[in-house]
């Protein structure tokens, strides 16, 4: 039987799932105000404009209370995310050869996240704050606040969207859909774990980290 | 088609207010008294009345106090839309409930508005309005349509808008825009000739030329109407500038999926699992 390791935890792959749902429902209702012809009759009421307030409070609330209750975690990946050091400057170089030609020999070791995955993470909370507060600013404010702020507020959610959005895709097809991830989508949609092999070539740090404790499981 | 246009002549407006009734009644913007949301009007100083455009009310008269030289003078203008040629209502309407019409101003189909409110907060004179349920953010914008609201359309059926057709000392002219531009500027040579020297037609070159232009007998300004009113900068950012580059962006990177998996699925099966370390 194939070794397996709990890359996530059951709570983290629920904060996921939760907030791939809202991502998922702003992404679609907000885009039928980029492009409108996309849905036509559903854009004329509200209504899009109303599920993307239920999104917006779930897509914010879930991180929010997730972090206050596993503030330890959270603080921990937050770190993480902005601590770079020379294997970040190797792996960007190192990638492309990695990622288009199947050749990891010059892949250096990474630890629980790699570089790629940090960078989705510092988009994700850049983002989420613009778009949080400029979308906050057009909901609260629409009424009483003076109209260039809401004018630069619609620009900012836009940029954080086409920020977003193709880094979006990326995540998903890396995770995914690329030729050489196989099965590892389960660690975050699934059951949380991936194969022992997959942890050592590809986070040998925290491989090296872990395997001193008892981690494992079989 | 040719354009048409309003011709508004201040100097020659006596306020008595029949065009804000006429626009109230053509187009049935009575809801506030069939639903008993209408206040009573208070006095605020001023015959100014309703104090502000709504939803409900797309044009009202406003009064203005000049102090010149310890004489009061009494100066009235129109408040409504001035469909302008680059309207940036329009440019920011993400449904295109707000178009221009052949004829050159900007219509209105309510139906298709989706409430963003995007309008009102773009437009350089602060017309279009909203009702708005600031919680769920359910919204409808309303803004006049120069009459050609669907199924309350004047224009189409030959007819002048509402409140040209009841101004009685003719302040409001409709026809022709070359035709009342000719007649707007030779009216302000005469305003200049009797000794008003900042005469102005406004409207002529303003936003690439309104369709509402005002003979006003002192600058834009005295009147409250902004001297050079402009497209908002954020409106040419977001749309010429930020959407554009979106999709070109998201085009790219679509693209580069594609390439990457053709290479990768290739380099799998040439190299087998993996060139490991
Ligand atoms: C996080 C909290 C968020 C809040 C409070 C929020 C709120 C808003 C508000 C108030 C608007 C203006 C239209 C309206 O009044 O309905 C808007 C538009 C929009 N939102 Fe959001 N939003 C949030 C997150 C997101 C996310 C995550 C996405 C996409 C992934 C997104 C995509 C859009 C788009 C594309 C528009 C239309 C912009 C345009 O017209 O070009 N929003 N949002
Ligand atoms: S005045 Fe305002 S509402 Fe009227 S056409 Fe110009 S931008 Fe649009």
């Amino acid at each position: 039987m194939v070794r397996m390791i709990e890359r996530y935890r059951s709570r983290t792959r629920f904060l996921h799932w939760t907030n791939l749902c809202a991502f998922m429902l702003l992404l679609l209702t907000g885009m039928v105000l980029f492009v409108p012809p996309l849905w036509g009759v559903a854009a004329q009421g509200s209504w899009t404009r109303l599920f993307h307030r239920v999104g917006a409070v779930v897509f914010i609330a879930g991180p929010l209370i997730f972090a206050v209750v596993n503030w330890r975690a959270t603080l921990e990946s937050v770190k993480e995310a902005f601590n770079w050091g020379p294997d970040d400057i190797g792996w960007l170089k190192a990638a492309p050869r990695y990622y288009f030609l199947n050749d990891e020999r010059a892949m250096p070791p990474q630890e629980h996240m790699n570089t790629g995955q940090k960078m989705w993470w510092l988009i994700v909370l850049f983002t989420g704050v613009v778009f949080g507060v400029s979308g906050g600013l057009m909901w609260i404010g629409k009424t009483t606040l003076p109209s260039g702020v809401l004018q630069w507020s619609v620009f900012a959610h836009d940029v954080a969207y086409i920020v977003v959005l193709p880094m979006f895709f990326v995540h998903i097809y890396l995770s995914v859909l690329h030729p050489l991830m196989t099965g590892v989508w389960r660690s975050m949609l699934a059951d949380g774990k991936v194969p022992a092999e997959y942890v050592k070539s590809h986070h040998a740090r925290w491989y090296a980290r872990i395997s001193g404790k008892q981690a494992e499981s079989e | 088609m040719a354009e048409k246009s309003i011709l508004y002549d201040a100097t020659r407006c006596t306020a008595c207010r029949g065009c804000q009734v006429a626009c109230k009644q053509w187009n049935e913007n009575n809801e506030e008294w069939k639903t008993g949301q209408a206040k009573l009007t208070t006095n605020w100083g001023s015959y100014e009345n309703p104090p502000d455009l709504s939803p409900q009310t797309w044009l009202k008269l406003k009064f203005i106090e000049v102090d010149r030289g310890g004489k009061l003078d009494w100066l009235f203008t129109r408040q409504a839309c001035m469909h302008c040629t680059d309207a940036a209502c329009v440019k920011v309407c993400p449904t295109g409930s707000l178009y221009r019409h052949e004829l050159g101003f900007v219509s209105y189909d309510k139906s298709i508005c989706s409430g963003c409110g995007y309008c009102v907060d773009f437009c350089p004179f602060k017309v279009p309005r909203s009702t708005r349920n600031v919680v769920t953010g359910i919204a409808k914008a309303d803004k006049c349509t120069l009459c050609t609201t669907p199924a309350l359309d004047r224009l189409a059926a030959g007819q002048e808008p509402a409140c040209v057709k009841t101004c009685p000392p003719k302040a409001l002219v409709y026809g022709d825009r070359a035709q009342l531009l000719a007649q707007g500027k030779t009216r302000v040579e005469e305003l200049r000739n009797k000794g008003y020297s900042s005469a102005y037609l406004y409207g002529d070159k303003e936003l690439g030329g309104l369709h509402v232009m005002y003979v006003l007998n002192d600058s834009p300004e005295v009147y409250g109407l902004p001297a050079n009113p402009e497209l908002p900068a954020a409106a040419v950012a977001w749309k010429d500038v930020m959407q554009p580059l979106g999709w070109a962006i998201a085009g790219l990177a679509g693209l580069g999926l594609v390439l990457n998996y053709v290479m990768a699925r290739k380099a799998k099966i040439e190299n087998g699992e993996l060139a490991k370390k």
